[in-house]
């Protein structure tokens, strides 16, 4: 056992390495950054005139005045009365729409935190959604510490399964050949009321009222209201408890019964540090029916861009989950004690877990993958070994998949080894009365609770 | 701390030596308190990279009320923590990070490090983040409970709870069979 003391001493003597080309990688660029800063500094005297109009105390009130005033002009818009529009007809016709663009706003703020504009997005996007191409994202993450925002794209193309991110900060770019069961999972894994089809579907679910008509852009809208917190049950947002509060917004336009504006303000008690902790998500810009085609879903990469091309299996199975355990017991001479020791699935980081995990090991295929990726670098590595990390990745997504779906996955590659045939090495739950296992042998079968049971208490400990 | 009072004086100023110097003595720990609070080398790195990028081109807004080595741990914890709520809310973050259960379970670091380290940084992983936050930055960072308080704007009860509970959280972690 574990005392107090000595987890504050493991805690503390707890230390990681940086890798080999972290120093260059991120010091050459700030140095560089810094050459150019102090150039600037010498040409560019001119004092920011705007930044000292707005750090004024009297220009930030005058600026609350004007801003406080235009919300109550808008509000005062919005209390017109009159509705005739039924949500589930605006869905309809939002389903029926073949693609639509929209920009998303994300904000997060607490209530004792002082001087954080809640009108300070933390990420905004545009997206254009199309029921035949997919979906396209491009999405600016700010700094909190006043730094500079990043700028990301991202791709979802389901009739090729393949996903593609682009960091236009590293210059880099990542393209995912999924499998098949990918797309339904991302989707329940991220439903969220952040595109206007869940939004609606989840207000749809609540006691919500009419807002009346009134004016948004020169459109004439009617708005919708819920505060209802169901809204949030079975999305994402919903995480946190029941003392969540929302307070949901729509707003339609009356001619296209389509959504001109979607505003969600959710808050959180936290019950520990007794304040309120708020999100905001405002999806607004709305083009219905907008012409696209299959090119405008294929990113444009510029010129320079490492590349990065990461392989699934087209269907993962349990042959999979047997084939990858396969390779790495060849390339280790063992199982990994740990199942998420042998998932290398992170976009950037696949070829050199693979390597460091076979970095000490002397069996004949780590000897001849050293050998074949011998002064290569870590592109040309990814690269070379885009096939032969399939399994491995295959057999990563299989026990993720498990997990995802809830079939109560465990897996004991601690104390067993590929000589056991009759120790279990992996199992999960496939209805109340069956599990599946593998073997350390690899050979599978499928056995009753109570044989697992009397499998599992024969493992060494 | 004399040493970094003159260091952040002379970057400020621009110089590069200064730069050199802060990075050089302060990587590892920042790598540390990184991958701590994310449990990904990788995600760490890129908050590291960052920050630094972030540090260079603010620096003359820098202004430090207590040490540097803490005002670096706090701003490598704001950007931890930002990714966190990024990796949590983005409709493509199972693409990104490609962790259907969760952002800590990231693999990358468990198989880089010693089994024991590795054991450790799962069981701080599985701390609910603003527990792991408290216990990175009070015994990794060496920061002082009233410095957490104020950089997250709560008592100093409430940051030594969030200590006591994932101390506790995290002894019957490592002491149970599971992490075995």
């Amino acid at each position: 056992m574990k005392s107090f003391q000595n987890i504050q001493k493991i805690v503390a003597k707890f230390k990681v390495k940086p890798g080999p080309e972290m120093r260059s990688k991120v010091l050459d660029e700030a140095l560089e950054i810094q050459r150019n800063q102090n150039q600037q500094s010498i040409s560019d005297t001119k004092l920011n005139i705007w930044r000292i109009i707005m750090k004024s105390p009297i220009t930030k009130l005058a600026t609350a005045a004007v801003a406080a005033i235009a919300c109550f002009i808008g509000l005062s818009l919005w209390r017109t009365t009159g509705s005739g529009i039924a949500l589930a007809d605006v869905l309809a016709r939002v389903e029926q729409v073949k693609a639509y663009s929209f920009k998303r706003t994300l904000h997060f703020w607490s209530e004792k935190v002082t001087g954080k504009d809640p009108n300070t997005p933390y990420i905004r996007g545009t997206f254009l959604i199309s029921q035949e191409y997919g979906w396209k994202g491009k999405i600016e993450h700010l700094d909190p510490n006043g730094g500079d925002s990043t700028f990301d794209e991202y791709c979802v193309l389901p009739q090729k399964n393949t996903t593609i991110a682009i960091s236009h900060k590293k210059k880099k770019y990542t393209r995912k050949q999924q499998d098949d069961g990918w797309i339904e999972r991302v989707q329940k894994a991220n439903i969220d009321i952040t595109d206007p089809h869940t939004f609606l579907k989840q207000m749809l679910k609540t006691k919500y009222e009419s807002l009346g008509r009134s004016t948004m852009d020169g459109i004439e809208v009617e708005g919708f209201r819920t505060t209802d917190p169901n809204s949030l049950v079975g999305t994402s947002s919903s995480n946190s408890g029941p003392s969540k509060r929302l307070d949901q917004k729509l707003w339609v336009d009356v001619k296209t019964r389509l959504p001109v504006r979607c505003d969600a303000t959710w808050v959180d008690f936290d019950q520990m540090e007794n304040k309120k902790k708020y999100e905001r998500h405002v999806l607004y810009d709305f083009q219905w029916d907008v012409p696209v085609a299959s090119a405008d879903f294929e990113p444009v990469i510029p010129e320079g861009y490492a590349s990065w091309v990461v392989k699934y299996p087209t269907h993962i199975t349990e042959e999979n989950a047997i084939q990858g355990l396969k390779v790495l017991v060849e390339l280790l001479g063992k199982y990994p004690e740990n199942i998420y020791h042998i998932v290398p699935e992170n976009i950037n980081d696949d070829a050199p877990t693979v390597l460091r995990l076979a970095e000490k090991s002397e069996t004949p295929a780590a000897m001849r993958l050293k050998e074949e990726i011998k002064g290569l670098t870590d592109d040309e590595i990814n690269n070379k070994l885009v096939d032969f990390l399939m399994p491995i990745r295959g057999l990563g997504r299989f026990y993720r998949y498990l997990q995802f779906d809830k079939k109560d996955p465990a897996y004991y590659g601690k104390t067993v080894t590929p000589k056991d045939t009759d120790k279990v090495l992996m199992r999960w739950k496939v209805s109340d009365s069956e599990y599946r296992v593998i073997y350390g042998d690899l050979h599978a079968e499928t056995v009753t609770p109570a044989k697992l049971a009397e499998l599992e208490a024969a493992l060494p400990q | 701390m004399l040493e970094d009072k003159l260091l952040l004086w002379k970057f400020k100023r621009g110089s590069s030596e200064a730069l050199e110097r802060i990075y050089d003595k302060y990587e590892a720990y920042l790598i540390t308190v990184a991958t701590a609070l994310l449990n990904n080398t990788h995600a760490a790195e890129d908050v590291l990279h960052d920050f630094f990028i972030s540090f260079v081109k603010s620096a003359d807004k820098v202004k430090l009320h207590g040490n540097l080595k803490a005002y670096l741990a706090t701003c490598v914890a704001n950007l931890a923590r930002n990714r966190i709520k990024r990796m949590q809310r983005e409709p493509i973050a199972l693409d990104d990070n490609d962790s259907i259960e969760s952002a800590a379970l990231e693999p990358d670091l468990l198989a880089i490090q010693e089994e024991e380290t590795a054991i450790l940084n799962q069981a701080i992983s599985q701390l609910p983040y603003e527990q792991r936050e408290v216990i990175v930055l009070h015994l990794q960072a060496d920061m002082r409970f009233t410095q957490i308080a104020k950089l997250r704007s709560t008592s100093v009860n409430t940051i030594r709870s969030r200590y006591r509970y994932g101390l506790e959280k995290l002894r019957s972690l490592l002491n149970s069979e599971v992490l075995k």
